[in-house]
């Protein structure tokens, strides 16, 4: 889903920048109020795996593929939507500057949709699921609508553009991204929650508990 | 430095290591759900135009691939971006973590 510069105007490629830019410095004050020095090797191991893991693209049918965006992963081993904005805001830096997989203009669209929108959706969705749901179903459907919803803007994105036309534009991105969230997204991360509860049940034991760390968003659950 | 934190730190990079020499040779070509999608909603003549269109920015390693060294370049490229995101990550963690 990374948008190339060709495919938004770049006033309007600004625009989707200027209103990146307070999550991205959100995410920043978030690492520096919430992220203890203990926690930054986890930080570390999953912003390496989110940047391997994008490059194995999976087929989905259609002459299609897709591949994991790891935004919901992220929030929910740190409870919080802004560390998936952090870690896809510095995989997006190096995936734009150094390979060229997504423009550099279009960058803050890309983390507008793949950062924000699909950590936020995700990881609300997540925290709403886990209420009556165990932990892999609810990182299931909170990564699969994540994935979802941010493709759905990312179709608005291309009509006001002027790139897609509106009604094909959402029909394909969301057919695509629907297949693409079941599998790409939505079991992968579901596999690593569940193995994260296996092998570190701790890690995923801040969320829900009393008495242990809890960040500031979490105010709103 | 917890170490059961570091020990999750090198399965992870272990893990990151591994996909980046396997996607190469697993990652499927076809064109991602974007590019899918254009392909299928935009005019022939308007594909071909934004197709050819150049990057804003060039990039030192387009494509995740080094030009010439074929599937060891891909490989080499998709390590290496994954190395530099951990050596970003991690510097980043450390210096914009809570001061205790």
């Amino acid at each position: 889903m990374h948008i190339p510069d060709a495919f938004i105007p770049l006033n309007q490629a600004i625009v989707y920048w200027v209103i990146a830019l307070p999550f991205i410095l959100m995410s920043m004050k978030w690492a520096k109020n919430e992220l203890d020095e203990m926690k930054v090797p986890i930080l570390a191991a999953l912003a390496a795996g989110i940047f391997a893991i994008q490059a194995m693209n999976i087929p989905i049918g259609m002459g299609t593929s897709g591949h994991m965006v790891g935004a919901t992963l992220v929030a929910i081993v740190f409870a919080s939507p802004w560390a998936g904005v952090l870690v896809l805001t510095l995989v997006l830096l190096v995936q734009g500057f150094a390979f060229g997989d997504g423009g550099i203009t279009t960058m803050g669209a890309n983390i507008l949709n793949m950062g924000v929108i699909s950590g936020f959706v995700g990881y609300y969705t997540y925290a709403a699921l886990r209420k009556s749901l165990s932990a892999n179903i609810a990182a299931f459907g909170g990564a699969w609508l994540g994935l979802f919803m941010s493709a759905i803007v990312c179709a608005v994105q291309m009509t006001v553009a002027g790139t897609f036309p509106l009604k094909e534009g959402l029909i394909a991105m969301g057919t695509f991204h629907l297949i693409i969230g079941f599998i790409g997204e939505g079991l992968i991360t579901a596999i690593v929650i569940s193995a994260i509860a296996r092998s570190r049940p701790d890690l995923l034991e801040n969320k829900f508990g009393a008495g242990s760390e809890r960040t500031d968003t979490e105010a709103f659950v | 430095m917890n170490a059961n934190n570091m020990k999750f730190l090198y399965a992870g990079i272990m893990i990151a290591l591994v996909i980046s020499v396997l996607a190469p040779f697993l990652a499927s070509s076809d064109p991602d759900g974007l590019e899918s999608a254009a392909g299928g909603v935009i005019d022939e003549a308007r594909m071909a135009e934004l197709e050819e269109s150049e990057p804003v920015v060039g990039s030192p390693m387009p494509d995740y691939a080094i030009e010439g060294l074929g599937k060891g370049g891909e490989v080499a490229a998709i390590a290496l971006g994954t190395l530099a995101v951990l050596g970003i990550s991690f510097g980043f963690g450390k210096a914009f973590n809570k001061k205790a």
